[in-house]
């Protein structure tokens, strides 16, 4: 059961049953009061500094402390003005909640600065009015990114008209409750989205050191005509159906945009085997997507991604895999055991899905009799709190790891090496992809190439 | 455009992606204090954040007997102790370690580089590398030559790959020994092998000055003598000369921080716009600026430069001896631990456009700045009276602590009547960029490793600048102007003062 969700770090302003007017009000007097401390007797306030203003927006408990944790993170190293924003969240009062925290940073040789982090719990239609409840918030001359926690609804015109204020969206197609219909949706924003609207995703960014490795192979003057030689490409990933493919397909989208591939057909062979064919040349390109089952990855991860192929009379083979030392730290997602869900692909997960939500709205619809049965109170004298829908965590948290790296040439002897691969903790991630912003030309090609393919699954 | 000479389009579109061909860089003088203490923690930080390829290998060499087990300890040892970036990484650094090996190497036997010829062509071909060699000589100045000339007379400057060879700083003690290291280095590496590093390039501020002024509109236009009163730079150090007495005695201000450090800001602040942030386009343009610096030679010498000695005072707070009483140093030393000058650079955009440069050691904090001083309105709009506590304006661009850059202008109190003061507009990189920047030896080696000389000094910027240090050099050893001194923790003798009030203008307090 969800419950009122206090930010964890202690708030400067709370305040129940206000307006964004209030929001404002307090968050001058909180600027002002820091300007005057930190000036001391110096005549003049020190600078602010803020590069960008981030908004969070999320759906659960657990997504909104996240959010939180990420934004105080952020502020470690890039000044932002952060909103978090939980929709349909239990309100005490009127329509929106609010609280301001404040994460200072005080570097050893510059003066301090001081980042706000904002949460609103909205309920109701103001919820669905993103774009009107934060665009007075927003910091004047930084880009506004608007990070969607969980699975963005695409098809749904809040979402465009809340992108209208932003400069970029970013989302973790990891994380797609959904991913097959969810993944379509994303790309599909490409096309209707405004022109500066950058996309970014975290799942894009954990496949930076994959591509990186791959890369590299390749550079070496004398193994760049490789690239025209390759013939065949396997990719390994963790758990069942299409919608584990995501990161393979975004992976395979990247390598065919970048060398002029074009997909011919994909089909499924024998033993859940799906192999895609591409042209190139008059060259074809066989490309192998294998679900492999290993216990230290999460729903989706790639575990290996091996390219061989031959040019001017040299064989060559490179692989890379996922350190397979690493062990899972996260329990099991507890709503399976709720909503037996029958397989673990798509399908499975949708009716899951789908059944929790059923049960969610059954319980939703008795709530207030159920509640008033319960504690004896008359109508109206107290809230029951909302029930929460247990939501398959498709990612683990364990993170830190290497990819090896296995080389081979001609017939020379293999070379292996060893790389490290950085946190994938979603803060890291984000700062990772934000720091650069989010217009990338490269993810947006494999993002349409990965749709195509996805589409032939 | 062929295969091989196109971009790697798996590259694109990965930021501060940067890798190089596998290559072996040989590390002579490996067990020394500059391997330990940069070159080692700086390769593993590459290695971190995957920018060394598959394949790369480390051989250090020295004349120590050592084992291959036994270097990697210390090399373990000195990563842990000296790396930016803490904990350590146990898995990288193992892997890290896997790639390096050790060698005795007496520079002056043959035979030993013979013997290192064999071990990088065990490593070509146990690690697939196409020959590449990067030498770096960790080692004092005397040794570059005699190396050189080794790693040519054992063959290895004839691999298949590349070659190139890095040396430290000082790049000679003058014009003369300068050109005879050139020549001889240019006898074994053409000079595009040739990578002499001043880490001070490296630098992420420093380099950072290209990008204040090329990558913004604003400021190019005020950039010339038109608006611009003069230029001020600072490059203070609170410490004295700590265990270097013997070098630094040798040496003094000059040669030690103007001829390098100084000039090469001077360069940044008053190049033209380069093509390109590349090698060749920005190296021609800090070339054309030393030439321009107009030459002290006689009488000018004595009236547009200072040199001083610091003496007994107080520094941070202590008590600290002057310089005769550091060890190591002559108690009758001549040698100067303060510099000050004046310069001009004859081209048009800059004519009539004092530099004055100042750099020392005991100075009362540390400090490295670039001041760039406006000429005043033309015109008092508020009268003399309203204006009267209003600085001209100035941009500071401050390298080293608080790097960052402030604007000075005038600004009205409020009150009811007009009186304007001076306030400033200020821009802190730690509190826009709260991130730890990496280490200039991170920049400055992935670079060569790279083939990227950009940052690294060519030949002919050290000989410009050598030819306008050299006269100055030689009028000071003999005595003109006369050494003055300071106590330490003041700001230089009073003849520095001296220098600007005879203009009209005075230092900057940092």
């Amino acid at each position: 059961m969800s419950a009122v969700v206090t930010p964890d770090v202690t708030p400067e302003w709370h305040g129940d049953d206000v307006s964004i007017r209030d929001v404002l009000d307090a968050l001058s007097q909180i600027r002002e009061r820091f300007d005057r401390t930190e000036a001391g007797d110096d005549e003049h306030p020190h600078p602010r500094s803020c590069v960008m203003t981030l908004i969070g927006v999320v759906a659960s408990a657990s997504h909104e402390q996240l959010a939180v944790r990420t934004s105080r993170a952020i502020s470690a190293q890039h000044p932002a003005q952060s909103i978090v924003i939980r929709e349909d969240a239990p309100v005490r009062g009127g329509h929106l909640e609010a609280w301001i925290a404040t994460e200072v940073q005080r570097p050893a040789e510059a003066c301090a600065t001081e980042c706000e982090i904002i949460t609103l719990h909205v309920r109701g239609a103001a919820a669905e009015h993103l774009d009107a409840l934060v665009d007075p918030l927003l910091v004047s001359g930084v880009p506004t990114y608007l990070w969607w926690m969980g699975t963005p609804p695409f098809d749904k015109r809040d979402l465009l008209e809340a992108l209208r204020i932003c400069d970029g969206l970013v989302v973790d197609s990891a994380q797609f409750e959904r991913p097959y219909h969810t993944f379509r949706g994303l790309s599909a924003l490409l096309n209707v989205a405004h022109h500066r609207l950058g996309l970014a995703d975290l799942q894009w960014a954990r496949l930076k050191p994959w591509r990186e490795t791959i890369a590299q192979f390749f550079t070496p003057r004398d193994r760049r005509s490789f690239l025209g030689g390759i013939a065949e490409v396997g990719v390994d990933y963790e758990g069942d159906g299409r919608g584990n493919r995501i990161a393979a397909a975004l992976i395979t989208g990247w390598m065919a945009t970048a060398l002029g591939w074009n997909l011919k057909r994909a089909a499924a062979g024998p033993g859940g085997v799906v192999v895609a064919h591409y042209e190139a040349g008059g060259r074809s390109i066989e490309v192998a997507f294998r679900s492999v089952r290993k216990e230290h990855l999460a729903a989706g991860e790639l575990s290996a991604v091996r390219i061989a192929g031959a040019a001017r009379g040299t064989t060559f083979r490179l692989s890379v895999q996922h350190d397979p030392e690493r062990m899972r730290s996260t329990p099991e997602p507890s709503y399976r055991s709720l909503h037996t869900t029958g397989g673990e692909d798509d399908a499975g997960i949708e009716l899951a899905e789908r059944r929790a939500e059923w049960h969610r709205d059954v319980l939703h619809e008795n709530l207030d009799s159920l509640h008033h049965t319960a504690t004896g109170d008359a109508p109206g004298e107290s809230r029951p709190r909302a029930s929460t829908v247990f939501r398959f965590d498709r990612r683990r948290q364990d993170s830190t790891t290497v990819l090896l790296t296995m080389i081979e040439v001609g017939e020379g002897a293999p070379l292996r090496h060893v790389q490290q691969l950085e946190g994938e903790d979603v803060p890291s991630l984000l700062l990772d992809l934000l720091s650069t912003g989010t217009h990338d030309e490269v993810y947006n090609r494999s993002l349409a190439s990965a749709a195509e393919l996805v589409e032939k699954f | 455009m062929r295969v091989e000479e196109a971009p790697n389009p798996l590259a694109e579109g990965l930021h501060d992606y940067r890798v190089a061909d596998p290559a072996v860089m040989v590390i002579f003088g490996a067990t020394g204090d500059l391997s330990g203490r940069k070159l080692l923690p700086a390769l593993y930080n590459l290695a971190k954040q995957r920018s060394l390829p598959a394949g790369f290998a480390v051989v250090g060499a020295a004349k120590d007997e050592l084992t291959e087990q036994a270097f990697r300890k210390h090399a373990s040892d000195k990563i842990r102790q000296f790396s930016r970036t803490q904990p350590i990484d146990d898995r990288v650094l193992a892997a890290f370690l896997d790639s390096v090996s050790y060698i005795k190497v007496d520079f002056s036997r043959l035979e030993d580089f013979k013997a290192l010829g064999a071990r990088l062509q065990e490593l070509d071909n146990t690690r697939l590398i196409p020959g590449n060699r990067i030498f770096y000589c960790a080692t004092p100045p005397p040794t570059y030559e005699l190396i050189s000339v080794q790693i040519q007379a054992a063959g290895l400057s004839t691999s298949t790959g590349f070659r190139r060879i890095v040396i430290e700083k000082p790049f000679g003690l003058d014009l003369k020994s300068a050109r005879g290291l050139t020549e001889t280095l240019h006898k074994v590496f053409s000079e595009d092998s040739v990578y002499r590093i001043d880490h001070y390039l490296g630098k992420e501020t420093v380099q950072n000055i290209l990008a204040f002024r090329f990558a913004n509109a604003i400021f190019e236009p005020v950039w010339n003598t038109n608006l611009i009163d003069s230029v001020q730079i600072t490059v203070a150090e609170d410490i004295g000369i700590e265990t270097r007495g013997a070098y630094y005695d040798r040496t003094g201000a000059l040669r030690d921080i103007v001829q390098n450090h100084a000039l090469q800001l001077v360069t940044l602040v008053a190049m033209e716009p380069p093509l390109a942030f590349e090698a060749t386009a920005v190296r021609d343009e800090k070339v054309k600026v030393l030439r321009a610096i107009r030459p002290l030679i006689g009488e000018d010498i004595e009236q547009s430069t200072v040199r001083g000695q610091y003496t007994q005072g107080w520094v941070l707070g202590e008590q600290v001896p002057g310089y005769r009483e550091e060890p190591n140093v002559a108690t009758d030393s001549q040698t100067e631990t303060f510099a000050a000058l004046r310069l001009f650079i004859d081209n048009w955009r800059w004519a009539g456009v004092p530099f004055y440069i100042r750099a020392g050691k005991r100075l009362p904090k540390r400090i490295t700045e670039i001041r760039i001083q406006f000429k005043r309105p033309p015109h008092l709009t508020f009268g003399r009276e309203a204006m009267k506590e209003v600085d001209p304006n100035a941009l500071t661009l401050r390298i080293q602590p608080e790097e960052g850059i402030s604007l000075k202008f005038g600004a009205k109190v409020p009150s009811a009547g007009l009186r304007i003061r001076s306030v400033t507009m200020d821009f802190q990189y730690m509190t826009s960029f709260l991130v730890e920047a990496p280490e200039a030896y991170e920049r400055l080696l992935l670079d060569c490793v790279i083939g990227d000389p950009t940052l690294f000094t060519r030949a002919d910027e050290v000989e410009a600048a050598w030819m306008f240090i050299d006269p100055i050099e030689e009028s000071w050893r003999n005595g003109r102007p006369p050494l003055g001194v300071y106590p330490a923790g003041t700001w230089g003798p009073p003849a520095a003062a001296q220098l600007l009030q005879g203009d009209g203008r005075e230092w900057h307090r940092p």
